[in-house]
């Protein structure tokens, strides 16, 4: 039974100025000239609560930096709450930055197996669908290549295939959409639809508002980290359209 | 913990094939293949033999072995130490798009060094049945045996560097510079008697590295197993890294992304 239920939750970040530091900075700069490499407080999500549950689609929309897809992930564990309760019953499948982590040089089939196995598969479940994978792909023999000759669209075709080759409980999508050429794309759209109507829950990111509005039942609208308005998708994309045609007067 | 134990048993697959790819771009391309990884134990056995059983008026019989002994573990520690600075940061792309345990990616750099730590004991055993023949049964075992606690050593330390080296980037560089004067402490290259008999036994007791050369070293130079105290010292050295380690990680865990 899919669930997802947000309580209150926050999420701060620490960052500097110069993204890195070194011990010797630390030592030198801190103890003798504060303020050099200052620490800058980003409240990236605040106050959040919201529940999702069983055979709900919830699509989040807002301007860059709103918070959408750092809500993800803390929806998929990868941010813990700094405040707050994040409680997600069922197993969550993401698909985001879907085209990072390949191991350059490792061939096509070596990462379609070690990918795999990232989303859960064991060797026994992945031998009957490893075939599939591979073909869905349509890269043929360059899959004995090392993946670091690959060019970026087959490098999205292989993202694309493992990652859908999926059979998700709660399913969490981040503009995955923007696959490869136009005969992929068409092929992946199906794929996508196909994989979301098999998931139990799916919250998906997009800016692609008509989509949005086509798949999910339900519309969260977030801006500068807390939730601005939620409830039936049409309503919500009806008055985050609003507010970007008049800024002045959602102001 | 014991969830936590279960979570990364539960990714056993992904780690597990990481680190054989790891191993086989090690030796992928290479005609001497698993060969060409052991012609640095071999060729630092030979330089030092040449010059310093001279030089120190050793025993070739006895100081080939102790010298290459003294390597593969050194190497072990100072390359999961060096590679365990990068263990989190090499893994940046899993880290932001799962919610994996962070002890696998530690785990991914000890395995793979691991591994090559097991190669080189056997050509430790290979050289001293070669050189001094058969040291009995029981040594042998307990030396292939003492593996393990090398391995909680080194994840150990892979997860210390890795923690110090997000919040620290010249981690690395400064454990380059610890390692170097560890070494010149350490009886890797000479035996310790050396400094035993010059009054300087103390470097020898408080070496942490000490016990782990020793249980590597007395089985087959003195075909015995090693003492309790031996065993115990790295053991309860082990541990208390792996405690701390352990710690250290159930802290900063949830933290470590944002420091990426």
């Amino acid at each position: 039974m899919a669930q997802v239920v947000m309580d209150q939750v926050s999420l701060t970040f620490k960052v500097r100025q110069n993204k890195t530091l070194t011990l010797k900075e630390f030592l030198v700069g801190q103890m003798f000239r504060p303020g050099n490499n200052p620490q800058m407080e980003v409240k990236a999500l605040k106050n959040v609560s919201f529940e999702v549950a069983k055979d709900e689609r919830l699509g989040i929309l807002g301007h860059n930096g709103a918070g959408k897809s750092t809500l993800l992930k803390m929806l998929a564990g990868i941010y813990r709450p700094t405040s707050g309760k994040r409680e997600v019953i069922g197993k969550v499948s993401s698909l985001f930055d879907i085209h990072l982590g390949f191991e350059p040089e490792a061939n096509g089939w070596e990462n379609i197996a070690y990918r795999s196995y990232l989303q859960g598969e064991t060797p026994s479940t992945l031998k009957d669908k490893v075939q599939a994978i591979a073909d869905f792909t349509e890269l043929g023999d360059f899959l004995n290549m090392p993946v670091r000759y690959y060019s970026a669209g087959m490098m999205v075709r292989l993202a694309f295939a493992i990652a859908t080759s999926i059979d998700p409980e709660i399913l969490l999508i981040d503009e995955v959409l923007s696959a490869g050429d136009l005969a992929f794309q068409q092929k992946a759209i199906k794929r996508m639809r196909e994989m979301m109507d098999r998931a139990q829950l799916v919250i998906m990111v997009s800016h692609d508002l008509a989509s949005i509005r086509n798949f999910c039942t339900r519309g969260l609208w977030m801006d500068h980290g807390s939730i601005k308005q939620t409830g039936p998708i049409g309503e919500v994309v009806h008055a985050y359209q609003d507010s970007v045609r008049s800024p002045a007067k959602a102001a | 913990m014991k969830a936590y134990v279960l979570q990364i048993w539960a990714c056993r697959w992904f780690w597990y094939s990481l680190v054989r790819m790891d191993l086989r771009a090690r030796y992928r391309g290479s005609v001497l293949g698993m060969g060409w990884s052991l012609l640095n134990p071999i060729a630092m056995t030979v330089i030092f033999c040449t010059v310093f059983a001279t030089l120190l008026n050793q025993d070739i019989h006895f100081y080939a072995p102790y010298v290459m002994a003294g390597i593969a573990v050194w190497n072990f520690f100072l390359h999961s130490t060096l590679e365990g600075c990068q263990c989190f940061l090499r893994a940046e792309s899993y880290i932001r798009q799962y919610p994996a345990p962070m002890a696998i990616y530690p785990l991914r750099n000890t395995l793979s060094h691991g591994f090559h730590l097991v190669l080189a004991t056997f050509l430790v055993i290979g050289l001293t049945l070669a050189i001094r023949g058969w040291p009995g049964f029981l040594p042998i075992l307990s030396v292939v045996g003492s593996i393990p606690i090398f391995l909680l050593a080194g994840w150990a330390v892979s997860v210390l560097f890795g923690l110090a080296n997000i919040h620290f980037r010249d981690t690395r560089h400064l454990a380059e510079i610890g390692f170097q004067i560890l070494f010149y402490l350490s009886p890797v290259m000479y035996p310790s008697s050396l400094l035993m008999d010059r009054g300087l036994g103390w470097l020898v007791r408080i070496n942490p590295v000490v016990p782990f050369l020793d249980l590597m070293r007395i089985p087959m130079l003195e075909g015995k197993v090693a003492d309790p105290l031996t065993w115990g010292l790295a053991m309860g050295i082990s541990m208390l890294c792996a405690l701390v380690a352990s710690l250290a990680l159930r802290a900063t865990e949830d933290k470590v992304i944002l420091h990426l």
